[in-house]
């Protein structure tokens, strides 16, 4: 116990507890709300409903945390996931399919990369271009239908494993992923340092372009991966699918204390941001909220879940800048 | 940095051949020139809602392929990216750019409304259509009535739907034609004749078959027992399906759309989806094309036609799967 | 010089959660004089100014303006009661012009409540005239230089008629010229009668400038009393609490052969650069500001590109196209913007100091937590950098600490030769001590420093020999027997004779 109030504690002074409190607080009110919300079947649904969003949204953390960002998600995320079901309607072959998921999200995002790096070019430009292309060329290549009939490759989003969807797999493999990369390597250690402060990260000897490269190629590995998960839970290769994901990932992040100013954020912060959205959307739905006042709702509860994160942070700031001197 | 560049080549190399597989009779937009075409052809626009909606995607794809049969008729095709604004732009550039006759095929009817009117005044033929923008003088229209669309689904439904039954509604973006239509059709046509129907969930899924999945995984956990999904598409339908798809407990419920997709009666084969009205792209496209026909060649000064609304059912499905074969959307 | 009071303060308190600030401040400035406070940083002067400034609410205790009790809620009315502060860290907007950053806030309107340029204009010229200034008031900010901007705020206190004016640090980022002519409105405004605060470290300027002293330490007032009453050593005493025997602690160690040596390098602001520096020297690069002394030392640490010519470290011509080039080669440099270049803002001390020395705690592929942790809390033991915790943001922490941080980041590197621009800028007296006392040991050790500074004293402290640079050129060298301020700036201000 005296352990647990200790961790507590450490918690505390780090000060980073604020967005799960919050996540807490409407898991218990969802739960007195509604006597199916804290069902495994339910809690399940969820997870898997907010597995292609949050996948995203470890991209949008990496990249936000070091001062960038990526509209294009979205768009890239349909333009990967037809080309991977077309793959897979012509070949047959799922391990083939999912390469050329990942490998056409991965190009895009090393355009969006050169375009960041080699030509200076801001990320918001850079991704928004790229958004309007990616889009543009899934539905050239679709012709704008979707494409049905996709057999057996359902199986990356609606299969199981160990009695557990394979979205949530996914979803837990990338926390892993982002988790390790922003703590224990160098890449995370620059990448906080370039979003904190990018000209002395270069004048301390981190090679910017290269870390910068690196996370949006580690982005458009996450963007490859949510749209096969996309396409498979769906059913179909939908060239207009996931409009607006770009938003729903950057929202995720934000809630979660992902910095726009750059230098802050955390892969666990994210995942609770997700689920934040994630609950508040399906007790809405659970409790019957007329549709339009979900909306207003859910814009609220964002709003409310920053400022509150925010004021947290600036008091734990001032307290610590006075301890200092 | 070598093996980077070296990863884009391959990359750039397959995009290509990808694209190449897709290439044959895609929809461009290609620029119109100012001066008409030679050898008296008519040159006629067809202003789509939004290529990234996929019945516009495949109306305008129907367009562009009957638009060959007809040797004195030339169609372009623009697309209006689902925005009032956008689509409004190409009305006045297609009039400005003198064609023949202007097919319009509103984002939001009112919204053109003024646009398809200088169109007309602009003595150049002008078509609406899916859905019409009616009470134009002097304009012409096709269309499907999405009343009807929903309405032959909502009488078989009396029959089908069982006493005190459950049912989910998905609804389409709020403020669109069509689906404020077949939403009111169905109010009229099935929820007043059938007062013991509760609906445990209704919500606006935009015509997306992942929203409509989320939904519908949703209002399972909170209901034991669904007796029927009533969408107002058919891609809001198979959303909903596929949660269900292996859960035996649901093995009984009914589910109806709208527009007869490939999707859809493939579901409908199965035993899956119920019903769909078929809203044919062949059909309006067909009648898009005849209608503009005869118009410029001066054979009729106004039309004004509704094509059929067939409903598709387990019993005729078989007929309307060869239709899709013969297009291509079915292997 | 009056005897009259103009601003008081009794026994002031303020307290932040875990530490009381300032402790029953007793506190007085006089009409037409300059009062100089001084104090290590954190010892409370520049909470005492805010509360002044009404930026801070004190807990208790009463502020007088001639002898008049008054409540300052906030900067504006701190302003309306003719109270001006000039804030050490400049905060201005690059794109705004001169006229508009006059009167920004506080902007005259026309009879249609419209913003009235014409007036402005007019005010604007009047002022920089009334100022002997020769600017355009069309002029964007980002186009002056610091002191020019510095003028800018004193004008804009003078346009308010302020007759309290607080000064924080307001010649650490410009030249002894420009210190001299800032000095010269100074004593202008004390004859007009104007109230000046003025909060700074540099020993031999307060001595320079003050009427009276007061000294703080702790949150509490020291001492207070006129400057005939003070010497330096005094001053330096009060202020850290314990006597400091020497101001720079350099000892004299054996010089061996050239490490780096530079060869005619040319780049865009300097030109035909070439210098030595040998093993165990501290070399130092003095100049005025804009000589070109940062580019020369940005370049070699691969910041900036060289256009031709050549570098040789041990001998060897190297190339340093960024900054990992000169790292691998043992060149590291503390830059002058420490903002700028130096800290990370929002992560931690621990980060800050390992940033370019991740590869060293690598253990197959992972950050080896244990590995870091040790050697980060031993450079900041070595350091004596005060934080209370390696996780704390290293906003929080004092200028010199941060400075300190600064340099065990690149001390764990194991630089051959280390590059300190203005490593004591802005920072209190006890910090620079440490700071002097670790380039010493550097140089004991076998090391080299490079040291630019436009702190003349600090140079010839510490140097065993100086270049002097103006206008991009090299103006010559001066060894240990010649070194004097008056040399120095001989060659500083010289006129270009070569070429």
């Amino acid at each position: 116990m005296k352990n647990f109030i200790d961790k507590l504690k450490k918690l505390n002074s780090k000060g980073n507890y604020s967005i799960y409190l919050v996540l807490i607080a409407l898991f218990i009110v969802s739960w007195m709300a509604n006597e199916n919300f804290a069902t495994w079947g339910n809690l399940s649904n969820i997870s898997r409903q907010i597995a292609v969003g949050t996948i995203l949204a470890f991209g949008q953390t990496i990249l936000i945390i070091s001062g960038m960002l990526d509209l294009s998600s979205g768009s890239v995320l349909a333009l990967a996931g037809v080309l991977s079901v077309s793959v897979y309607t012509m070949t047959q072959s799922l391990a083939l399919s999912f390469i050329v998921g990942i490998a056409v999200a991965v190009f895009c995002n090393i355009l969006n990369g050169l375009m960041v790096t080699k030509f200076k070019t801001p990320p918001f430009i850079a991704t928004l271009a790229m958004m309007a292309m990616a889009r543009g060329a899934a539905l050239m290549y679709t012709k704008g239908q979707n494409i049905y009939q996709i057999g057996d490759y359902v199986v990356f989003g609606q299969g199981s494993w160990f009695g557990i969807p394979n979205p949530i797999w996914f979803l837990v493999i990338t926390l892993a992923i982002t988790w390790y990369l922003l703590k224990h390597t160098v890449f995370g250690r620059s990448i906080y340092a370039i979003g904190g402060n990018e000209e002395a990260s270069n004048a301390s000897g981190i090679n910017v372009n290269k870390v910068k490269m690196k996370a949006y190629i580690i982005n458009g590995i996450f963007v490859g991966l949510a749209g096969i998960i996309f396409m498979s839970r769906v059913n179909g290769g939908l060239p207009n699918g996931a409009i607006g994901f770009e938003f729903k990932s950057l929202t995720a992040a934000v809630i979660g204390g992902t910095s726009f100013t750059g230098g802050v954020g955390t892969a666990s912060g994210t995942l609770a941001g997700a689920f934040i959205v994630g609950f508040l959307d399906n007790i809405m739905v659970l409790i019957g909220v007329d549709s339009y006042l979900q909306q207003i709702v859910r814009g609220a509860i964002i709003a409310l879940a920053v400022i509150y994160d925010i004021s947290i942070k600036t008091k734990r700031k001032r307290t610590k800048l006075i301890k200092a001197k | 940095m070598k093996k980077v560049l070296a990863l884009l080549l391959v990359l750039v190399l397959t995009m290509g051949l990808l694209a190449g597989c897709a290439s044959e009779g895609e929809v461009a937009a290609p620029a119109p020139t100012d001066t008409p075409a030679a050898d008296g052809t008519y040159r006629v626009a067809y202003i789509a809602r939004a290529q990234a909606d996929s019945f516009a995607a495949w109306m305008a794809n129907a367009v562009k392929e009957e638009a060959e049969k007809y040797d004195n008729i030339t169609v372009d095709i623009f697309d209006g990216q689902a925005s009032d604004d956008v689509e409004n732009t190409l009305i006045e550039n297609a009039i400005t750019n003198k064609y023949d006759a202007i097919i319009i095929q509103p984002n939001n009817g009112e919204a053109q409304r003024p646009y398809a009117e200088k169109a007309v005044a602009a003595g150049i033929i002008t078509i609406t259509t899916n859905a019409r923008i009616s009470g134009i003088e002097g304009a012409s229209s096709v269309d499907a009535d999405p009343y009807l669309q929903a309405k032959v689904n909502a009488v078989a439904a009396i029959d089908q739907i069982p006493q005190d039954a459950n049912v989910v509604v998905l609804l389409g973006p709020p403020g669109n034609f069509h689906a404020d239509e077949r939403r009111l059709s169905w109010e009229k046509e099935f929820f007043e004749m059938r007062p013991d129907v509760t609906i445990v969930g209704e919500e606006i899924a935009n015509w997306n078959k992942d929203e409509a999945m989320n939904y519908m995984e949703t209002w399972v956990q909170a209901n034991p027992k669904i007796d029927a999904i009533i969408a107002m598409n058919d891609n809001m339908a198979a959303g909903a399906l596929e949660v269900i798809k292996d859960n035996p407990a649901y093995a009984d419920t009914l589910a109806y759309g709208v527009d007869g997709t490939a999707e859809a009666v493939l579901l409908i084969e199965e035993g899956r989806l119920t019903s769909t009205t078929l809203q044919s792209a062949y059909a309006l496209a067909e009648a898009l094309l005849d209608t503009a026909d005869k118009l410029l060649t001066g054979e009729e000064t106004q039309i004004d036609i509704d094509i059929d609304c067939p409903l598709v059912n387990i019993d005729n499905v078989q007929e309307y799967i060869e239709m899709h074969k013969r297009a291509g959307a079915i292997q | 010089m009056s005897q009259e009071v103009k601003l008081s303060v009794s026994n002031i308190e303020k307290s932040f959660p875990g530490v009381k600030a300032l402790d029953r401040i007793e506190f007085s400035v006089r009409k037409g004089s300059v009062h100089v406070l001084c104090g290590e940083n954190g010892a409370g002067k520049s909470t005492l100014m805010k509360i002044i400034n009404g930026i801070y609410q004190p807990d208790a205790g009463k502020i007088l303006i001639d002898g008049q009790e008054v409540q300052i809620k906030n900067p504006i009315q701190a302003r309306s009661l003719g109270i001006s502060m000039i804030f050490q860290e400049l905060n201005y907007i690059p794109e705004m012009t001169i006229e508009e950053s006059l009167f920004v806030g506080n902007w005259p309107l026309d009879k249609m409540k419209k913003v009235d340029w014409p007036e402005i204009r007019k005010r604007t010229v009047a002022l920089l005239k009334e100022e002997g200034l020769n600017y355009s008031p069309t002029t964007k900010l980002k186009n002056l230089a610091v002191y020019d901007i510095q003028m800018l705020e004193i004008i804009k206190a003078i346009s308010y008629q302020s007759d309290i004016i607080i000064m924080d640090e307001p010649t650490s980022a410009i030249t002894q010229k420009e210190v001299d002519l800032l000095f010269k409105k100074i004593f202008e405004l004390r004859s007009r009668g104007a109230a000046i605060i003025y909060i700074s470290h540099k020993m031999d300027e307060i001595f320079k400038i003050a009427d009276d002293i007061t000294i703080f330490r702790d949150g509490k007032v020291i001492d207070s009393r006129p400057k005939e009453e003070l010497d330096i050593d005094t001053v330096i005493s009060l202020m850290v609490g314990r006597k400091l025997s020497n101001n720079f602690p350099k000892v004299d160690v054996p010089i061996g052969n050239v490490i780096l040596e530079t060869k005619n390098i040319t780049g865009e602001l300097f030109d035909d650069i070439s210098f030595n520096v040998k093993k165990g020297e501290v070399v130092g690069f003095a100049g005025l500001m804009g000589a070109g002394r940062s580019e020369v030392m940005r370049a070699i640490f691969g910041l900036d590109p060289i256009y031709s010519g050549e570098i040789l470290i041990n001998g060897k011509k190297v190339s340093i196209k960024k900054v990992q080039d000169s790292i691998s080669k043992k060149v590291v440099m503390l830059s002058e913007d420490r903002r700028r270049y130096g800290i990370i803002p929002v992560r931690s001390v621990k980060e800050n100091i390992s940033i370019s020395n991740l590869n060293k705690f690598i253990y197959s592929g992972k950050l080896h937590a244990q590995k870091e942790n040790e050697t980060v809390s031993y450079y900041c033991e070595k350091m004596n950098v005060k934080t209370p915790s390696f996780e704390t943001n290293i906003e929080a922490l004092s200028g010199g600490n941060q400075q300190k941080v600064l340099l065990a980041k690149w001390l764990i590197t194991d630089p051959e030769v280390f590059i300190v621009d203005e490593p004591t800028r802005g920072i209190d007296v006890g910090a620079k001590y440490e700071i002097y006392k670790l380039i010493s040991d550097l140089v004991a050790d076998g090391k080299s420093v490079i040291m630019v500074s436009s702190e003349l004293p600090e140079l010839i402290g510490m140097c065993d020999r100086i270049y002097v640079m103006a206008k991009g050129n090299i103006m010559g060298s001066l060894e240990k027997e010649n070194f004097s301020q008056e040399n120095i700036m001989r060659l500083a201000t010289a006129s270009i004779t070569k070429h």
